[in-house]
C-alpha cells in the first residue's frame, strides 16, 4: 500500500532522475579514473522503470492500444463482432429490464419497502367500514384503500368517453407519499369533488397545460377540482405497468377498497400478521360477515423481492423471465462463438509475431493478457452497443401500445441494475470469446507446425456448438410459433368476425332501479337492430375474454335431493344473445317472454356433462346453493365458449337472463351481427348510443379487435421467441458461414491440386459440402438431444394438443437448420469452384 | 513484477551493505559504491546495474530516501539518505546476517 502510494506521489520525478543519476555516475566512475561500467545504462534504465510503474494497469492500457490498432486493420472482423454482439447484449438488456421493470420496479410512494397489502380473508377488496375499523385499531401507521378498475365516464363537453379512474380513500397520496408532478395529491380535508389526473391523459387532453390545475372536469356528471398532474414515470401499486387516468376520492358508500397500510417502523411481517389476525378476530364480532375475517388473511409486502415471496402469480412471470433469459443468454453465446471463431482465424495469423514474443522472453501470462485484450476491446464496444440497441428497443416498447382492454404503459429506464447486467455479460462474452482462440495462439506459437490440422478441427467444433446452440433456441422459437398458430386457430366457440362490441359504462343518475337500467338496455337493443346492415344485437352482463363472473357453489337437485359441488362462468343476456355471437343452440330453446314468474337458465354443454349426472338436461331443476330455495329451470343447452383464454380447457358455464338478475352494475355490453363489414359499423353504434344517453361512456370495437386479449400471452411469447430463435439462426449461419469461408481460403492449394490431377466440379463441391455437412449434422444432433430434454419445462405455457416433444417441431427446425447451413456454404464453394489451378500453386 | 535474476543471499547483502554504508550520512549512488568498495578493502564491486535498482526498490520501500543536492564536484547529485524504517530493516538484517555467518562458518570448520 505504501508502495502505491508512493508511486503516485513520486512517480514523475523519479522517471526524470533515473537517467541524470545513471549519467552522473558515469561521469564520476570517469572522473576518478577507474570502474567505467560497462553495464547497459537503457537495460538498468528499463529497470528502474519497471519499478516505478503500475504494471498491470499499463500493460492493460498498452494492450489494448495495441489492440485497437490491431483490430483497426480487419473492420469486416469488428463489425462482425460488433454486430453479433450487439445483438446478443442487445436481446438480453432488453429482456433484462423487461424482467425488472415488471418484477421488481418499485411503486411511486414514500419508503415502499414499508408498504404491505392486505387482504382479509382472501378478500381483494373490502367495504370501507373494514378500513375505519382497522385504522382505529392503531396496528399500523396508516390504512388507505383504493378501488383501482373503476371506469369514469369523462365529458368533454362534446363527448362522453370512459376513462380508467381508482377511487381511493382521501389519506392516499399523504400517507403513501405519491410524488405529484404539479399542484398537489389529494388531502384529508379536500372535499369529495378533486382529482389527480395520471401524465398521460393530461398530455393527451390538456396538450401538458400545467394551468389545468385548478380547472374543473366533468367526471360521472360531477364537477371535480383538478388538484395535480402525476409524473410522467408514475408506478402504480398494483405494477406490471398498470397506468389507470384519474385517481378521485371515494364518493359512494359501495366502493370497495383494496387495502394498503403501513407498517410501523421496525415491524415485521410476521408481527403485522398476528396483530392483523387478533383485529380481524374483533373485526368477526363488530362487523358480522358470513365469513371470518381472519381467515386465508394475506400480507404482502407491495415492492421488491420480498413481493415475489408472496405472490404466486407473480412467480409465474418471474419463471417466464428467467427462461427468456436463458434462452437469449443462449444467443448470446452463439453470438460469442461467432466471434471467438473469428478470433481464432486472427491468432493464426499472429503466430509469428506471438512466436517472437515468446522468444524475446515474454511470459504466459502476459501474452494470454495480451490476446484477451482483442476480446476485451470488442466485447466492451459490442455490450455498448448492445445497451444501445436495447435503450432503442425500451423506447419502441414503451410507445407500443398493448392490444389489451386496460392501459398498460411499461417504463423501462436504464438503471444501475442494467449497467452491471451489462458489465457482467461484457466480462463473460469477453472470456467466451478470447479465452480458447488465447490459448490456442499460444499453444500452436509454440509448436506450430503440430496444431495446424488440430486448430482446423477446433473451429469445426466451435461450429459444430454453435449449431447445436442454434437448434435448442430454435426449437423454443418454434414451440412457441406453433403455440401461436394453434391458439389462432382454436376457435373461441363464437363469431369474432362478424360482430361488433359496445362497452357502456352508465352515469349513476337515473339508472338505479332494475326497470330503469332493463328499459335502457332494451331501448339500445331494439334501435342497434334497427340499424341498416346489423341482424341482430343483444346485451350481455360480461363479455367473453374480457373479465367474467366465477361461482363456486353447491346445487341441490330437488328430484333426487342430491347436492352437487359445481364450479362455472356465469353471465346474464338478452334472448338474442345466442344468435348474435352465433353459439348454436344444441338442445332447447333461448329465453322467451313465456318464463316470466319463474327463474330459467341456459347451461351450456360442458356444464351438462360434468354436474346433470346423466340426467335429460332440457326441464331439470335445480336450486342454487344451499340455502336459496328458488327453483331454477334449463330450458336450453348451448354449445361451449372460451370465456378467459383460446387455450383453456372447456368450462361449465350458466347463462341467466338479463332481466331476471338483480342488476347492481352500472355497466353493460351490447353486442351485434353485422352483415356489412363490421368496421363499417362502428361510427352508426356510437351514434345510437349517444342519442339514446349521451351521458354514458362507450367503447365501441370490432369484437375482433377487443379481443385481443386472449391472444396476448401466447402472441408476446411466440414474438419473443420466435425473433430470439430467428437471431439465433442468423448468427449461426454467419458463424458457419465465416468457417467455410476460411476453410476454402486455406485449402486454396490443396483444391488446386485436386484440380489439377483431374477433380471436377462436382467432386471439389462434394469435398466442401461434405465437409460442411458433417459439422453441421453433429451439432443439429447434440443440440436436438438437449433440446429434448430442456423444453420438457415448456409444457405449461402450451395450449392443449401441443406438446414439446412433438416430433415435427423437431423435424422441422432440423431441416431448417441444416438449409440454413448449406446456404451458408453457397458462397465459399462458389469461390472454390473459380480456384485457378495455375496460380493456385503457384502461391506461397 | 521485475524478474530479478540474482540469488536471493545477493540481494539480500547488497541491501544491508547500502543501509549500512549510508550510516555514515547522505550520500549519492557513486559515493555508496566506492564506500563499499573502500571498506571492503576492495573486495567488493557493485556495479551499476545492480547498484541503482537495489537504491530506487529501498526508496520505494521507505528504508532511504532521496533528495538532490550539489557534489563535491559541484554537480546536481541525487543523495540517499537512511529512514527511520531503514534503521530498523538494517538492524534486522544485521542480525540475520550475523546468523547466517556465524552458521556457515561453523559449517566450513567443522
Amino acid at each position: 500500500m505504501f508502495r502505491f502510494l508512493q508511486k503516485l506521489r513520486r512517480r514523475r520525478a523519479m522517471y526524470q532522475s533515473i537517467e541524470d543519476e545513471l549519467a552522473f555516475h558515469r561521469e564520476m566512475a570517469a572522473s576518478h579514473d577507474n570502474l567505467i561500467p560497462l553495464g547497459n545504462t537503457a537495460v538498468i534504465a528499463e529497470h528502474g522503470y519497471a519499478l516505478w510503474r503500475f504494471n498491470f494497469l499499463e500493460n492493460l492500457w498498452r494492450d489494448l492500444v495495441y489492440a485497437a490498432r490491431g483490430l483497426r486493420r480487419s473492420p469486416l472482423l469488428v463489425l462482425a463482432a460488433l454486430v453479433s454482439l450487439g445483438l446478443g447484449v442487445g436481446v438480453n438488456a432488453t429482456m433484462f429490464s423487461l424482467g425488472m421493470e415488471l418484477l421488481f420496479s418499485q411503486p411511486s410512494v414514500r419508503d415502499a419497502g414499508s408498504v404491505v397489502a392486505i387482504r382479509f380473508s382472501g378478500n381483494s377488496h373490502s367495504p370501507h367500514q373494514v378500513l375505519e375499523f382497522l385504522a382505529s385499531s392503531g396496528l399500523l401507521a396508516d390504512v388507505v384503500g383504493e378501488n383501482e378498475e373503476v371506469i369514469s365516464n369523462y365529458n368533454d363537453g362534446t363527448e362522453t368517453r370512459p376513462v380508467f379512474s381508482v377511487f381511493t380513500t382521501k389519506n392516499y397520496f399523504t400517507a403513501l407519499g405519491i410524488p405529484v408532478l404539479y399542484g398537489r395529491g389529494i388531502a384529508p380535508d379536500d372535499p369529495d369533488e378533486v382529482a389527480v389526473l395520471s401524465y398521460s391523459f393530461w398530455r393527451q387532453h390538456f396538450g401538458g397545460d400545467p394551468s389545468v390545475v385548478g380547472r374543473t372536469l366533468n367526471l360521472d356528471g360531477r364537477m371535480c377540482t383538478v388538484v395535480g398532474i402525476l409524473p410522467e414515470h408514475h408506478r402504480t401499486l398494483i405494477g406490471f405497468g398498470y397506468s389507470p387516468e384519474i385517481y378521485m376520492p371515494r364518493y359512494l358508500d359501495s366502493t370497495i377498497l383494496a387495502i394498503y397500510g403501513r407498517l410501523k417502523p421496525g415491524m415485521s411481517i410476521p408481527a403485522v400478521r398476528a396483530g392483523l389476525i387478533a383485529v380481524g378476530k374483533r373485526m368477526d364480532q363488530a362487523l358480522p360477515v358470513d365469513y371470518k375475517y381472519e381467515e386465508g388473511l394475506q400480507v404482502s409486502p407491495v415492492a421488491g423481492y420480498a413481493r415475489l415471496k408472496y405472490e404466486s402469480d407473480t412467480l409465474a412471470i418471474a419463471v417466464f423471465f428467467a427462461l427468456l433469459l436463458a434462452v437469449t443468454g443462449l444467443v448470446l453465446l452463439i453470438a460469442c462463438v461467432n466471434v471467438a471463431s473469428l478470433l481464432l482465424a486472427r491468432a493464426s495469423e499472429r503466430r509469428r509475431e506471438i512466436a517472437i514474443r515468446i522468444a524475446i522472453g515474454a511470459s504466459r501470462g502476459r501474452l494470454l493478457q495480451q490476446l484477451l485484450a482483442d476480446s476485451l476491446l470488442l466485447s466492451l464496444a459490442g455490450a455498448c452497443a448492445g445497451l444501445a440497441l436495447a435503450e432503442i428497443s425500451a423506447q419502441m416498447l414503451a410507445r407500443i401500445h398493448l392490444p389489451v382492454p386496460i392501459p398498460i404503459r411499461l417504463q423501462i429506464s436504464p438503471d444501475w441494475r442494467l449497467a452491471i447486467y451489462g458489465a457482467f455479460l461484457a466480462v463473460l462474452s469477453m472470456l467466451a470469446c478470447g479465452l480458447l482462440p488465447a490459448w490456442q495462439a499460444m499453444k500452436e506459437s509454440i509448436a506450430h507446425n503440430l496444431h495446424r490440422e488440430k486448430k482446423m478441427r477446433l473451429r469445426r467444433a466451435l461450429v459444430a456448438v454453435e449449431v447445436a446452440i442454434s437448434v435448442v433456441v430454435l426449437t423454443m422459437g418454434f414451440l412457441f410459433l406453433r403455440n401461436l398458430m394453434h391458439a389462432s386457430a382454436l376457435s373461441p366457440g363464437f363469431d369474432v368476425v362478424h360482430t361488433i362490441r359496445a362497452n357502456v359504462n352508465l352515469p349513476p343518475s337515473g339508472y338505479t332501479t332494475n326497470v330503469q337500467k332493463y328499459a335502457y338496455f332494451d331501448r339500445v337493443v331494439s334501435s342497434l337492430a334497427a340499424l341498416p346492415g346489423v341482424e341482430s344485437a343483444a346485451a350481455a352482463r360480461v363479455m367473453p375474454f374480457n373479465g367474467g363472473t366465477h361461482f363456486m357453489v353447491d346445487l341441490t337437485f330437488p328430484d333426487n335431493g342430491q347436492k352437487q359441488g359445481a364450479r362455472f362462468d356465469w353471465n346474464a343476456v338478452t334472448p338474442g344473445f345466442f344468435q348474435t355471437m352465433s353459439i348454436p343452440m344444441l338442445q332447447g330453446r333461448t329465453f322467451a317472454a313465456v318464463d316470466r314468474g319463474e327463474h330459467v337458465v341456459v347451461v351450456n354443454s360442458e356444464f351438462v356433462r360434468q354436474y346433470l349426472g346423466g340426467r335429460q338436461p332440457l326441464g331439470t331443476v335445480f336450486l342454487w346453493g344451499r340455502y336459496d330455495k328458488t327453483p331454477y329451470r334449463i330450458v336450453g343447452v348451448a354449445a361451449v365458449t372460451k370465456t378467459m383464454t383460446i387455450g383453456e380447457e372447456p368450462k361449465p358455464q350458466i347463462y341467466e337472463p338479463l332481466d331476471q338478475i338483480d342488476n347492481d352494475r352500472r355497466e353493460i355490453e351490447f353486442v351485434m351481427r353485422s352483415a356489412i363489414p363490421p368496421g363499417l359499423q362502428l361510427e352508426p353504434v356510437r351514434r345510437v348510443l349517444h342519442r339514446i344517453e349521451p351521458m354514458a361512456g362507450a367503447e365501441v370495437h370490432t369484437m375482433y379487435s377487443s379481443i385481443g386479449l386472449a391472444f396476448l400471452p401466447s402472441q408476446v411469447g411466440a414474438l419473443l421467441m420466435g425473433s430470439t430463435g430467428v437471431l439465433g439462426l442468423l448468427l449461426a449461419s454467419i458463424g458457419l458461414y465465416g468457417v467455410m469461408a476460411f476453410s476454402v481460403a486455406r485449402r486454396t492449394r490443396e483444391i488446386g491440386v485436386r484440380v489439377a490431377i483431374g477433380a471436377g466440379r462436382a467432386d471439389v463441391v462434394r469435398l466442401l459440402l461434405g465437409d460442411s455437412a458433417r459439422v453441421t449434422l453433429a451439432g443439429i444432433a447434440a443440440g436436438l438431444l438437449t433440446a429434448l430434454l430442456v423444453t420438457k419445462p415448456l409444457a405449461m405455457f402450451l395450449v392443449p394438443g401441443l406438446t414439446p416433444g412433438d416430433p415435427l417441431n423437431f423435424l422441422v427446425v432440423a431441416v431448417a437448420m441444416f438449409a440454413t447451413a448449406l446456404a451458408a456454404t453457397g458462397n465459399p464453394i462458389l469461390r472454390a469452384l473459380k480456384i485457378d489451378p495455375a496460380s493456385a500453386l503457384r502461391e506461397d | 513484477m521485475g524478474k530479478a535474476a540474482q540469488p536471493a543471499l545477493l540481494q539480500g547483502t547488497l541491501d544491508l551493505l547500502i543501509l549500512h554504508a549510508l550510516q555514515r550520512g547522505a550520500m549519492h549512488g557513486y559515493a555508496i559504491a566506492q564506500t563499499i568498495h573502500l571498506l571492503s578493502e576492495e573486495v567488493l564491486k557493485v556495479e551499476e546495474g545492480s547498484l541503482y535498482p537495489a537504491l530506487w526498490r529501498l526508496e520505494l520501500d521507505g528504508a532511504i530516501s532521496a533528495k538532490s543536492g550539489l557534489s563535491e564536484n559541484n554537480r546536481k547529485a541525487k543523495f540517499y539518505q537512511i529512514t527511520k524504517h531503514g534503521q530498523k530493516l538494517l538492524a534486522d538484517q544485521e542480525a540475520t546476517w550475523e546468523r547466517l555467518s556465524t552458521a556457515v562458518s561453523r559449517v566450513l570448520a567443522g
